[in-house]
């Protein structure tokens, strides 16, 4: 039976070409256009939030409030003091704290100079926890050691010629704020701005030449020992600082987050960027529907006697509804078919121009199976509410009037 | 030939009349399209009328000169422009007056909250003719006095309940910046961005005071040029000069000079870039509504097949059907456009009341005359244009086959 339908639907879409054409020409733009535009703002989403490529769900971070612009720390008011990684690492639940001490400065190689940031690396034991908990692994050369005291690892980009001049290799001599340090190592390539630019230190090394101050430290990284219990150790850690720094709940000048919980608020107000977008593509969908409804009163309108014969040798006000339903939902989705694989080639070309263009992984598509079932019930479902009212009209006609219609 | 034109007219509408549900359609189509892009170019043009006006008024006369360094200005401490630095600046010849700035963050306390925002130290003077220069009055209180300790005045939206503290603040508060006193003396008037409208204002003493060990370490120095001057030159000027005192290389300067063009036009690319795509991005729909309206009009011609044919035969010439369904889809399109700059008008000035009521007045459409005519013109064009193909099919019709058409 539903054959049937399905194959008068075909048979009277066919029969009108160019108004088919037209009509899925309308859904299928709307569709490449969300779908392109829901799969780049995904790529820069991942693109984005994998440039701070900090793994694991075992890691709080505490630092100094302040207004959050720059690196972490420097907009501290009051400053995280060294004493409380020991107090920290006294908490329940805490397997390990050290400290990351941030500091800009300049560094000079090839003649060249340039300023970014260096990162401390803690020394001992702690060592091994944040080589593992970053992953961090060379390409040249290997990592610091405790007695490097003028050593430096750098990250995969110092290997390019762009910031100097000519690529830093392991073994080099460069300048940081004027002291001379040799570069021990050469990180993997990671991808990530974090990782790729990073300036690796000794703690000891950068109190003792970068003037760095050790008491005020930018970030305490805190590993708990299991991550069920991050949130019970999160809160304890709170106390502990409210306590030390003499505040009241609801006062506290530090905060205590997850990289994870940091990750995700920046993702939502992407993601609310993204859907504003979004949603000025839909408008074009819309419109497309109302192509869809177009196309079908004038289909009912010119097959008024059609239903009239059908509906006088026997067809019931249900068929001639699903006949002109299955009709507009046929619309809709063979339109999605074809947007969607638009949408894909438009996304995916454009990364691919992206990456010639501006040479970075930026401008990525990452098109899923997700989205291509819900565009594809997204625009058959289109194609039949807007088929909606039309199909009604057609089944509400009036046998002996549809037959006495001219055309 | 005029007589003609005007029955032409009145047939085109005759028979958008009889087909009204598929006109409604049509227009329904194009009306969305042109109230999206009416919209979002309203709020483009008023965010450019917002800038040209600053540039003109702030400052055409006026440099920055910033240090470089990791993250925003002010944040980084190891990059700074000190006194000699100003003062060597302010022996250039084309410099009229130079002041620097303290921008770091700070704690403000009032009853039991504490909130964190930047607290801008600078001379009063200048203070006074940079607000002007934005067109910010002191809302209520008085502005900064030379001398002034322990005073401060903060941005507009500390006037208002739950934005910053629970409760607003008013003149003769006392707060604490950072652990110490401090007495509310004055509010400035909304700049129109939540940043700006945040911060907190006191002067060089009193920063110096409450950040010992940053005074004589600037954020920012800003300086005015002499009548005449050009300022994009004195800028390379400053550079040049400023460079060779501080014995750096070229390329390796730790500071960088603006004009205040240079700001705002920067700023300004990136809301026109932004802006841009959302409109293209609207501009979608309207080549789907084009598309619809071809279908409208392909169908009108298959249907009129015979009308079309019975014209051809009684005299009509190509050019006057080519003009009849020609003029029937540019209408269509018109209706839309009007209806759309109507619907257009509403939805961006509801936006913009949103907006400011978010604290972005900043964001603020206008609605100039040609960008209204600009849009119907454009939405009568893209009817007019889709149904070009439809009224050339039709005609070009040849009356025989036309009249033997069932």
């Amino acid at each position: 039976m539903f054959a049937d339908y399905l194959r008068i639907a075909i048979r009277s879409l066919v029969k009108r070409k160019m108004r088919t054409y037209l009509t899925m020409i309308g859904i299928f733009i709307g569709i490449a256009a969300v779908v392109s535009l829901i799969g780049l703002g995904q790529g820069l989403r991942i693109a984005i939030t994998s440039q701070f490529g900090i793994l694991g769900t075992d890691i709080l971070s505490v630092q100094a409030s302040g207004t959050s612009f720059g690196p972490p720390g420097s907009g501290a008011v009051t400053p995280i003091t060294k004493d409380l990684i020991d107090k920290i690492e006294k908490i329940n639940g805490v397997d390990i704290a050290f400290a990351r001490y941030i500091e800009s400065g300049t560094m000079e190689f090839n003649d060249e100079q340039a300023i970014g940031l260096a990162v401390s690396v803690p020394e001992g034991d702690k060592r091994k926890i944040i080589e593992k908990m970053l992953n961090l692994k060379t390409e040249q050369g290997r990592l610091l050691r405790d007695d490097d005291t003028k050593g430096v690892v750098l990250g995969n980009d110092f290997k390019k010629d762009d910031t100097f001049g000519r690529g830093i290799s392991s073994g080099d001599k460069i300048l940081l704020n004027d002291i001379e340090f040799r570069v021990v190592g050469i990180l993997e390539k990671k991808g990530s701005f974090m990782f790729d630019q990073s300036v690796l230190v000794n703690e000891q090394s950068m109190i003792d030449f970068l003037e760095t101050d050790e008491d005020e430290v930018d970030i305490i990284a805190v590993k708990v020992k299991n991550e069920r219990e991050i949130d019970a150790v999160k809160e304890r850690i709170e106390k502990l600082l409210r306590k030390e720094r003499d505040v009241d709940i609801g006062e506290e000048d530090f905060e205590v987050q997850s990289p994870q919980a940091m990750l995700e608020s920046l993702d939502s107000a992407l993601f609310a960027v993204q859907l504003f977008i979004t949603i000025i593509a839909l408008i074009s969908l819309l419109v497309g529907g109302i192509g869809i409804m177009n196309t079908m009163y004038t289909a009912v309108l010119e097959r008024t006697k059609e239903i009239g014969i059908m509906k006088s040798i026997g067809a019931r006000n249900r068929t001639i509804f699903t006949l002109f339903f299955i009709e507009s939902g046929l619309l809709g989705m063979v339109g999605g078919i074809i947007g969607i694989i638009l949408g894909m080639i438009f996304a995916y070309g454009l990364a691919a121009i992206g990456r010639l263009v501006l040479g970075a992984d930026l401008i990525q598509a990452s098109i899923g199976f997700n989205l291509i079932i819900g565009a594809l019930a997204f625009s058959f479902v289109l194609g039949t509410i807007f088929g909606v009212l039309p199909a009604i009209r057609a089944s509400k006609l009036n046998p002996v009037d549809s037959l006495r219609a001219t055309k | 030939m005029k007589l003609i034109k005007l029955d032409e007219i009145k047939y085109s509408l005759k028979n958008l009349k009889n087909r009204k549900l598929r006109s409604f359609l049509s227009v329904l189509s194009i009306l969305i399209g042109i109230t999206a892009v009416f919209a979002l170019v309203s709020f483009g043009m008023g965010i450019q009328a917002y800038m040209d006006e600053l540039g003109e008024q702030a400052g055409v006369d006026k440099l920055y000169v910033q240090p470089k360094g990791a993250g925003m200005p002010g944040m980084d401490e190891n990059f700074y422009l000190t006194q000699d630095d100003i003062d060597f600046v302010a022996k250039i010849k084309g410099v009229d007056d130079i002041t620097g700035m303290y921008f770091k963050s700070g704690e403000l306390r009032f009853r039991d909250q504490v909130k964190y925002y930047f607290v801008i130290g600078m001379d009063v003077k200048e203070l006074e003719f940079l607000m002007e220069g934005f067109n910010i009055d002191i809302e209520k209180g008085r502005d900064l006095k030379k001398g002034d300790m322990n005073k401060v005045v903060l941005g507009y939206n500390y006037l208002l309940e739950k934005r910053i503290f629970d409760k607003p603040l008013k003149v003769g508060d006392k707060v604490e910046l950072n652990g110490e006193d401090f007495e509310v003396v004055g509010f400035y008037s909304e700049v129109g961005n939540p940043a700006d409208d945040a911060q907190i204002y006191v002067t060089l003493e009193a920063f110096e005071e409450l950040y010992p060990e940053n005074a004589g370490q600037f954020s920012y120095v800003m300086l005015s040029a002499e009548k005449g001057v050009d300022t994009g030159e004195l800028a390379d000027k400053i550079t040049d000069k400023l460079r060779k005192f501080k014995d750096q290389e070229e390329g390796e300067e730790d500071f960088f000079v603006q004009t205040f063009e240079d700001i705002i036009e920067t700023f300004g690319s990136i809301i026109t870039i932004l802006n841009g795509i959302l409109i293209l991005i609207a501009l979608i729909s309207l080549i789907v509504a084009s598309v619809n309206i071809m279908n409208t009009m392909y169908t009108a011609v298959l249907e009129r097949t015979k009308e079309i044919g019975i014209m051809k035969a009684v005299g009509a010439r190509n050019s006057n059907i080519l003009f009849v369904f020609v003029f029937e889809s540019g209408f269509l399109g018109m209706v839309g456009g009007i209806l759309g700059v109507g619907l257009g008008f509403t939805v961006a000035s509801i936006g913009g009341a949103v907006a400011a009521g978010a604290g972005y007045s900043l964001l603020k459409p206008i609605f100039p005359w040609y960008l209204i005519i600009g849009c119907i013109l454009f939405s009568f064009l893209v009817g007019a244009l889709s149904g070009l193909m439809p009224a050339i099919r039709a005609s070009k019709q040849k009356p025989v086959d036309s009249l033997r058409y069932e």
